[in-house]
């Protein structure tokens, strides 16, 4: 198979002030070609779908019953030859389809098959979502298949185990599969399932209400199936002595700064997931030099390169140099890139979504109105009015330009909960 | 492999694969004059002295010191563009030469004193052969100041709102005084310290604040009557009256822009 072709765009000031040490960028990343032009005859792909079926997953019985039904909208979206599985999860974990815990080639007749073992799923019992987790990854390495992907949907808390359990087998999980996870409901904590989303690079989201659950499930499965290349990671080389922060910045905000693994010296790798032809991230890297050079001088602030794992070792898929050149003339020097002032706005959204929805939580109503006003504020600045929609629910706008804002005496949880978990999408901004 | 600016041996020829400085152009500033120096009075890379950092007395290796960070060669750059921009002609230029071919032979374990207070001032003598101090001034915004200024609620408070982002900005306290504004074109004003932005400070007036350079090397502040008034370390100054600066000390001005003095 030819080499995956990946593009990398930067936009950084390329100048600093004399005596200035921080250097920010925004990486494009962007996969050529698209999903219906890609062949995918050497794909390998493994898919498990794993439900919760604890005893509240019956009550109301249109519950369980949707849950059925968004299993097998999702298996009918597995393309003809990728190798899949079912889980049926409570304060243990069953392999339901197939039931001796192999993975099945998927076709006509083994579609039809699981979708019988899925009409036989009956609620009871606790929840252990760190129990399910771990026969995922059983299941999945028992297969040699690279792009790995898991679907896993709860009703409620992860109370049949402790936090260290689930945070154990998170990170047994963690660069063998990626898993998206879905709370069905209002039961359920967004932190818990957060958890295992950020670490196993996937989404997470809340479908308030049982019969979304179809339309979302066979979203993601189809979303998956347009992956093409497993283990994407971005390779970044800075000076001896520099700090570094990474964040993925569109579509969503994530933090990848701790997600680091050493690749050489003065080099670290940063894990992306699995990318689909077509599919473009933003990324905002902000390097500290430990000195700054004297006017004139330059820099090479970063490195950054595409690299994928592929049977032969890893490949360097694309390369680009972030420069920055020091300077006595302020007006080059105190020019903002506007992609890195709006990356670093909506980054800012996010954490005072974050903060703000703690303080509420906490009882601290003034902290949680400056948070969420601020919020507010910003969203209406950058037009990110999904964000602004989402944060009307659970504050009263008195002023959306100054970011003043009254919390409302009465939120439902669903709608908490939608801004929680939808908190950290962004809006893009083209070159 | 090449050799970068600081001596780290590279196998990359553009950057240096230790500490990405780019290789082949020189470390030095590059707008001194040949007139400022003689070529022989420039300590650059071929003769490097190997004495230890002057500023804290660290063992040396590299163009930078491991435990402090003092920049070994752009200790003697500085003083060089400042004596290539204040000397009018020849004359403050042969004073520099002969410093600095006096101070090479003595000092060659490190680098001379800068001699921009003796060819400024135009008095005679070197300067003090005490270690170079360095002021800079910090320029950033403050969220807490901010906050407190809103509280305050003024009459035009409300409308201001905090920047999105503010570039870290930082000035090289150099020169006889450092005015502290907002440029103006109406009235000739170029103040040495520049907040006009973007992002723009409304609170800041065009002549806010003054630095003054005292004999000493330290800095004095002064506000000659600002709209909004200026506050060093959260008291608020005097008008008119001149108040000594400190490594550390913290001046906030306008609605939310904050300057911090850093010493060495």
């Amino acid at each position: 198979m030819s080499p995956p072709d990946f593009t990398m765009d930067v936009d950084h000031n390329e100048y600093l002030a004399e005596g200035a040490r921080d250097v920010n960028a925004i990486l494009t990343v962007t996969m050529a070609g698209t999903v219906a032009e890609s062949p995918t005859g050497e794909t390998d792909t493994a898919e498990i779908i794993i439900i919760d079926c604890s005893g509240s997953m019956g009550s109301p019985a249109s519950k369980i019953a949707e849950a059925r039904a968004a299993c097998s909208a999702a298996v009918e979206v597995i393309r003809d030859g990728v190798a899949f599985a079912l889980i049926a999860g409570t304060h243990e974990a069953a392999a339901i389809f197939p039931e001796d815990g192999s993975l099945a080639v998927a076709g006509p007749r083994t579609r039809e098959l699981a979708k019988q073992a899925v009409a036989r799923l009956r609620p009871g019992g606790g929840t252990a979502i760190g129990v399910w987790l771990r026969l995922a990854h059983q299941v999945f390495t028992s297969h040699p298949a690279r792009l790995r992907h898991a679907i896993l949907l709860t009703d409620g808390n992860d109370e049949s185990e402790s936090s260290g359990d689930l945070d154990a087998a998170i990170k047994l999980c963690e660069g063998v599969f990626s898993c998206d996870c879905r709370g069905v409901g209002t039961d359920w904590r967004v932190g818990e399932l957060r958890r295992v989303s950020a670490a196993l690079l996937g989404s997470v989201d809340i479908v308030p209400d049982p019969a979304g659950l179809a339309a979302d499930f066979s979203a993601m499965m189809a979303e998956s199936m347009g992956k093409r290349v497993a283990d994407v990671s971005l390779r970044i080389w800075t000076p001896e002595h520099a700090s570094i922060f990474l964040k993925q910045v569109a579509p969503a905000v994530e933090d990848l700064t701790s997600r680091r693994t050493e690749s050489g010296p003065r080099a670290g790798d940063y894990p992306t997931g699995a990318w689909a032809p077509g599919e473009s991230r933003d990324y905002h890297l902000a390097v500290q030099v430990p000195h700054p050079g004297a006017i004139g001088q330059q820099v090479l602030a970063a490195r950054v390169s595409v690299v994928a794992a592929s049977p032969d070792g890893v490949e360097v898929l694309g390369e680009k140099k972030v420069v920055a050149t020091w300077t006595d003339d302020e007006a080059l020097s105190t020019r903002i890139n506007q992609r890195v002032a709006h990356y670093t706005g909506q980054e800012e959204l996010a954490q005072a979504i974050q903060e703000g929805l703690e303080a509420r939580r906490l009882g601290d109503k003034d902290t949680a109105e400056a948070k969420l006003g601020r919020a507010v504020a910003l969203a209406h600045q950058s037009g990110n009015e999904e964000t602004a929609k989402l944060l009307v629910k659970v504050v009263d706008v008195v002023d959306a330009a100054t970011g003043t804002v009254r919390l409302k005496k009465k939120v439902e949880d669903a709608d908490e909960m939608a801004l929680d978990t939808r908190s950290t999408k962004t809006v893009r901004t083209k070159k | 492999m090449s050799t970068c600016p600081a001596g780290h041996t590279s196998a990359s020829s553009d950057f240096c694969d230790v500490c990405g400085m780019r290789i082949g152009v020189p470390a030095s500033v590059p707008e001194v004059s040949p007139a400022a120096f003689a070529p022989e009075a420039q300590p650059s890379v071929p003769t490097r002295p190997t004495g230890p950092c002057p500023h804290c007395g660290a063992a040396r290796s590299g163009r930078f010191c491991e435990s402090c960070g003092f920049d070994f060669e752009a200790a003697v750059a500085p003083a060089a563009s400042v004596a290539a921009s204040a000397a009018p002609g020849g004359e403050a230029g042969s004073g520099d030469r002969s410093i600095e071919g006096a101070n090479i032979p003595l000092s060659g374990t490190g680098p001379g004193p800068p001699p921009a207070g003796a060819a400024l001032a135009g008095s005679g003598p070197a300067p003090a052969a005490s270690k170079p101090a360095a002021w800079t001034a910090m320029v950033a915004s403050d969220r807490a100041y901010f906050e407190n200024v809103v509280a305050a609620g003024g009459p035009d408070a409300a409308a201001v709102e905090f920047p999105g982002y503010t570039p870290e900005r930082r000035f090289r306290l150099a020169g006889p005084e450092m005015r502290i504004g907002r440029r103006s074109v109406s009235r000739g004003l170029e103040p040495e310290i520049d907040l006009t932005g973007p992002p723009t400070d409304p609170g800041i007036s065009r002549l806010h604040a003054v630095l003054f350079a005292e004999p000493d090397g330290s800095w004095t502040i002064l506000d000659p009557g600002s709209e909004n008034g200026t506050l060093v370390n959260g008291r608020e100054i005097t008008a008119g009256v001149r108040l000594p600066l400190h490594d550390g000390d913290r001046i906030h001005l306008g609605a939310w822009t904050v300057i911090t003095i850093q010493v060495g």
